[in-house]
């Protein structure tokens, strides 16, 4: 189609070859405010974070940063919790989470992919089908299970379900199925790998960019998952981040709103750094092989 | 190859088992339970023992069907999806064509790259809550501005308009999603081959002429990818059209899952009601997705075969070079 | 570039966690030096799991559930000025708040589930306490004489606010649920509008102005109408005044006999609000935003005459953002500082707003404990009982942990449940011009009605304000109103 497309292309045209200064400018003055907008709110959470409560609550938005930082930071670590606990249990679940989703994603997928069996098709419509239940109502199920078998307060029940992580496996899945050959597989059967060793030495490099862009994915849903750890870890000394962020609204009549900036502020921060350190991946190799050819 | 061939089938069986082990242990249970309660007459925020419906088995369904909200929710959800989808496709088109295009250099690329996928990693709590903030009433940043600027007389109290609401949050999926869907776009073209591009240019075609007849079709596989995980994220909108306006403005960003959570969840806990309204969702996504799902899966499944025989091709080849 | 900017907020990070801990630590060396005033005990490093905690070896944990840090505090201060009671027990708290709408699903299974994880004891707001004394949840509230509490004669000594009393009875007539907090709401006005407009700040004169405990709105809008006339508002939002029609004495409830049931007390909050806005009463404000805490201090679009509310809205809400915290030099309150420019009167009609309530678990092993917290909380109304320190502000959440028990009058003081614990206490601030707030929120008290609730108003009284909302500002017609917020209760409700 392409081919048949470009010939019929007769036009030579001499503004390709130069920049056009009047269609440059309108993508630059695009970008730049579609970036504006972009960074905007984390500017906002950083200045409303140097901002009392009172000033938050008469003016909710401002963009000049106040004087409160140090007050709010006393606020913020004087209630009850530890800011350095918030976030290690944070980091354990989410690095946790993430590992084993990508690991077992990538490994289920392996098997969709480079093995012929008679359930396959079935297996992967099932996968199918469970990526789209909507999650509103399980979730009364899986408390009510959690809270039966006296599983709360326990951060294996927030790490292990995301070792079946449907959409993670349809990715990685199409992924595969274009950038794995299998000739690859089989050279290594013929030099006597086994399968496991061939999966972890041989596919899983392959797989690289594909795990990075997933990994941010999960990674940032894992950290900012609420309602969950919100409801089944109930000790102060195992909350998340996020949860103690929520708490600081807990009290009705006088919301620190400052306080409340600045944890969301330190809760973003993470996330913003390891954004950053995996990015090249995300920019340049999200799906790589997905659509090659 | 001198040896038997190996069956490696099972290698497919034993690789599959931690998912389906941790699916049953942490997923099956609350699904089924949920399929199960569907046909109950669970509610009430104290009961525990569901009992079967005798009379009629199908009276959940019948009553979600029956409400208005339902039929509204479902189609504020494909109002507001269809809002956010086609502007945030749009706009994800023209950002990678921009930003893979040889000819124009722009400067800051990786940096405006980066940034768009930004406010994908804020919480949606702390969105709903900077959006509430704007369009704050009668004092608010926009209604400031508005003034300011002449642009109205008198403050305008935005969020009790329906139409406001619905495009506001259908704004802020488009906002927090564009740049998602750009990554994946780029990396399509990045997949595609230069000498594609460079035949394009010989021939004289300018940037829009390659970006429709050469770049689009390339990416036919990656679009379809967007359209169905957005598809199935759209049809599940919730926590911001929730925590934004609570579904208000009168029912106008009501999506089918908040109507979910609200019967579930608040005033009377129709937990039956809240679980048919679940199923009869999962079959309407299942239907939907299964459409697309047919036009994307037949490309793959031949292109996974070709690549197999051609695999199985050299193979021999290289079987026989060996030897 | 991008790698310098990660390093960079890496070390931002890391200068933060650090901050943290060391912040941490010297806030631990400090407790044990004050916790001694308070009979011992340990106070701070909540953050340490209480069950290892060496302190606690061989003690009782007493399961708390709470949405705010209110009553753990309370609890704390309980444990410390009670050395025999926390040598045997300790508190183990869990704290959900009500804004993310999980506390109820976690609490709820908490107490379905059972297991030595189960709440001994529980904290209820007014959104839903009904839910947990006469609804759904109420057969876990256990009766207060099962604590041990003469409950009937205790509610008679203290003087127990009436509509508290009647929220935390059950369907059988036993108290399962009591408050600390009362609060009875009153109106809150300027002084300076009411001199300017009335001739007299005089709460006394002002009451008879807006016709106090009339129990009818008459005088209300005619002083709406005289304040109009003058481009003042008489309230800042509609939900102002929804927060008084709601539970307005002899109204009938939402829900009768498995019906809706529209009292024509709620009908008329359509009409208010209709007049509301198109007569220029009101700012059109909405509660807990910008523009509603500009009126407080007085920079709204036009000047507003006051807020209903109770002792909470005086010293938390309006005190904080009136611009200032000493009264304006010049005696110009047009300017942004409103402080000592209000004085609280008596309500034409009687309402409540807000309030917590605690319960002991039916199913707790462990019932005459927390018995005897309860009934230090809810019913002693001696000088060493939580309430007396919670009116006079000698205690407060945010510095319990540091500071202690106080002298009377270090933090902002709030209206009690007992009457005679408000006969011994100081209600009186700056803010108030020096007036007693306690002279009219005891009355208030007594004046506000717990009848007609229903384990379904938050839901239903939330719907109610947003249908009356659209039909004010003209997105609908009266009747359309109704018949949505039929339709929206029958269908969520399943009524």
């Amino acid at each position: 189609m392409a081919e048949v497309a470009t010939t019929k292309l007769k036009k030579p045209s001499a503004i390709n070859k130069r920049k056009n200064p009047i269609y440059m400018t309108v993508i630059y003055i695009v970008c730049i405010i579609l970036l504006l907008l972009c960074l905007m709110p984390f500017w906002l959470l950083l200045v409303n974070a140097t901002r009392s409560s009172v000033e938050i609550q008469t003016h909710a938005v401002s963009l000049i940063p106040s004087k409160y930082l140090q007050n709010n930071w006393k606020v913020f670590q004087g209630k009850d919790f530890n800011v350095a606990v918030g976030f290690k249990n944070s980091l354990i679940i989410s690095t946790c989470a993430t590992a084993l989703a990508v690991y077992f994603s990538s490994l289920t997928a392996y098997a969709l992919t480079a093995y012929e069996w008679k359930l396959r098709d079935g297996f992967f419509g099932f996968i199918m089908g469970v990526m789209m239940i909507p999650g509103q109502v399980t979730s009364i199920g899986f408390y009510q299970m959690c809270y039966k078998l006296h599983l709360t307060n326990n951060h294996l029940m927030l790490i292990l379900p995301s070792i079946a992580a449907p959409m993670m496996v349809f990715f990685m899945r199409q992924y595969l199925q274009a950038s794995l050959s299998i000739e690859i597989v089989e050279s290594a059967r013929v030099d006597g790998a086994n399968e496991f060793f061939t999966f972890n030495r041989i596919v899983l490099p392959i797989m690289k960019p594909a795990m990075a862009t997933q990994a941010i994915f999960s990674f940032v849903g894992s950290w900012n998952n609420l309602f969950t750890p919100m409801i089944l870890l109930t000790k102060n000394e195992l909350k998340t981040m996020p949860v103690m962020v929520s708490l600081l609204k807990g009290d009705i009549y006088r919301t620190e709103y400052g306080a409340i900036y600045l944890g969301l502020f330190l809760t973003v921060l993470p996330l913003i750094i390891i954004y950053l350190l995996l990015s090249r991946y995300i920019v340049a190799g999200v799906a790589l092989g997905a659509v090659k050819g | 190859m001198g040896k038997k061939r190996i069956s490696y089938a099972k290698w497919g069986y034993i690789f599959s088992i931690p998912f389906v082990v941790a699916f049953a242990l942490f997923t099956l249970y609350p699904i089924v339970y949920t399929v199960f309660i569907a046909f109950t007459d669970l509610k009430g925020a104290a009961n525990t023992t569901p009992h079967l419906l005798k009379d009629d088995i199908l009276k959940n369904f019948k009553e979600v069907l029956a409400t208005s909200q339902f039929k509204q929710s479902f189609g504020n959800t494909w109002k507001i999806w269809i809002m956010n989808f086609i502007p945030q496709m749009g706009l994800a088109l023209l950002l990678t064509a921009w930003f893979t295009d040889n000819r124009s250099k722009i400067k800051g690329q990786g940096l405006f790259k980066v940034a768009f996928y930004m406010p994908n990693i804020i919480t949606a709590a702390t969105v709903a809550i900077m959006f509430n903030a704007f369009f704050g009433y009668p004092i608010g940043p926009v209604n400031d501005l508005l003034i300011r600027f002449h642009f109205v007389d008198s403050a305008q109290n935005f969020l009790i308009k329906k139409a406001n609401g619905q495009n506001i949050v259908a704004f802020i999926q488009f906002w927090m999603w564009f740049g998602y869907t750009m990554i994946t776009l780029i990396s399509g073209v990045i997949g595609i081959d230069p000498s594609i591009f460079e035949a394009a240019e010989m021939d004289g075609a300018n940037r829009v002429q390659t970006f429709i007849y050469v770049t689009i079709p390339s990416i036919r596989t990656i679009l379809l990818f967007s359209l169905v995980t957005s598809l199935i994220g759209g049809l599940n909108m919730f926590d911001i059209p929730l925590l934004f306006l609570n579904g208000g403005p009168d029912n106008a960003t009501l999506t089918t899952n908040v109507f979910i959570y609200k019967q579930a969840f608040s005033g009377a806990y129709l937990y039956n009601r809240a679980a048919a309204a679940s199923l009869i969702m999962l079959c309407i996504i299942v239907v939907f997705s299964s459409l697309l799902f047919w036009l994307m899966r037949d490309r793959d499944a031949e292109k996974a075969k070709k690549l197999r025989k051609q695999a199985i091709k050299e193979a021999k080849l290289k079987a026989k070079g060996v030897a | 570039m991008k790698k310098f900017v990660a390093g960079m907020l890496c070390f931002c990070m890391m200068a933060a966690v650090a901050t943290a801990c060391g912040g941490g630590d010297s806030n631990g060396s400090d407790t044990p030096a004050t916790t001694v005033n308070n009979g011992g005990g340990d106070t701070g490093e909540t953050t340490e799991d209480p069950a290892t905690d060496p302190a606690n070896e061989g003690k009782t944990p007493i399961n708390l559930y709470a949405f705010t840090e209110e009553v753990p505090m309370m609890c704390q201060c309980f444990l410390d000025t009670h050395p025999d009671f926390a040598a045997q027990y300790y508190i183990n708290k869990t704290v959900i708040p009500t804004t993310e709408q999980q506390y109820q699903p976690a609490l709820d299974q908490a107490l379905l589930n059972g297991g030595e994880d189960a709440p001994d004891m529980y904290v209820c707001e007014e959104a839903f306490i009904i839910k947990y004394t006469q609804g759904d949840m109420s057969s876990f509230a256990a009766p207060y004489e099962d604590l041990g509490i003469d409950v009937d004669a205790k509610i008679e000594e203290a003087q127990i606010a009436p509509y508290t009393v009647e929220c935390g009875t059950n369907p059988d007539g036993k108290v399962v649920a009591l408050g600390y907090q009362t609060t009875g709401g009153a109106f809150i006005y300027r002084r300076s509008i009411a001199t300017e407009v009335f001739g007299t700040d005089d709460p006394d004169a002002i009451a008879e102005q807006i016709g106090a405990g009339t129990n009818s709105w008459d005088a209300f809008w005619d002083t709406a109408d005289e304040l109009a006339a003058n481009d003042i508002a008489i309230v800042s939002s509609i939900g102002d005044m929804w927060n008084v029609v709601k539970h307005q004495p002899n109204t009938s409830a939402w829900v009768v006999d498995g019906a809706l049931n529209i009292d024509p007390n709620r009908e008329s909050f359509l009409d208010i609000a209709k007049d509301l806005i198109d007569n220029g009463y009101c700012n059109d404000t909405s509660a807990w935003q910008d523009a509603w805490f500009a009126d407080m201090a007085g920079i709204g679009e036009k000047p507003v005459f006051g807020f209903f509310g109770p002792a909470w809205l005086v010293n938390y809400t309006i005190a904080p953002h009136c611009g200032g915290d000493s009264a304006p030099a010049d005696g110009d309150f047009t300017q942004g500082n409103t402080y000592g420019d209000w004085a609280v009167c008596q309500s034409p009609v009687g309402f409540f707003w807000g309030g917590s309530w605690v319960l002991c678990n039916n199913d707790s092993d462990k019932k005459e404990a927390v018995g005897q917290i309860i009934e230090w909380i809810t019913l002693d109304c001696t000088n060493t009982g939580l309430q007396y320190y919670w009116a006079n502000g000698m205690i407060s959440t945010d510095n319990y942990a540091e500071d202690g028990v106080m002298p009377e009058g270090t933090y902002t003081s709030d209206s009690v449940a007992s009457a005679v614990v408000m006969g011994m206490s100081d209600g009186s601030s700056d803010f108030l011009g020096g007036q007693n707030m306690f002279d009219v929120f005891v009355p208030a008290n007594e004046f506000a009605s717990g009848e007609g609730m229903t384990q379904y108003d938050e839901n239903i009284n939330a719907e109610w304000q947003n249908q009356a909302g659209y039909y004010a500002h003209g997105e609908k017609d009266r009747d359309a109103a109704i018949e949505d917020f039929q339709t929206y209760v029958s269908e969520n409700l399943g009524l």
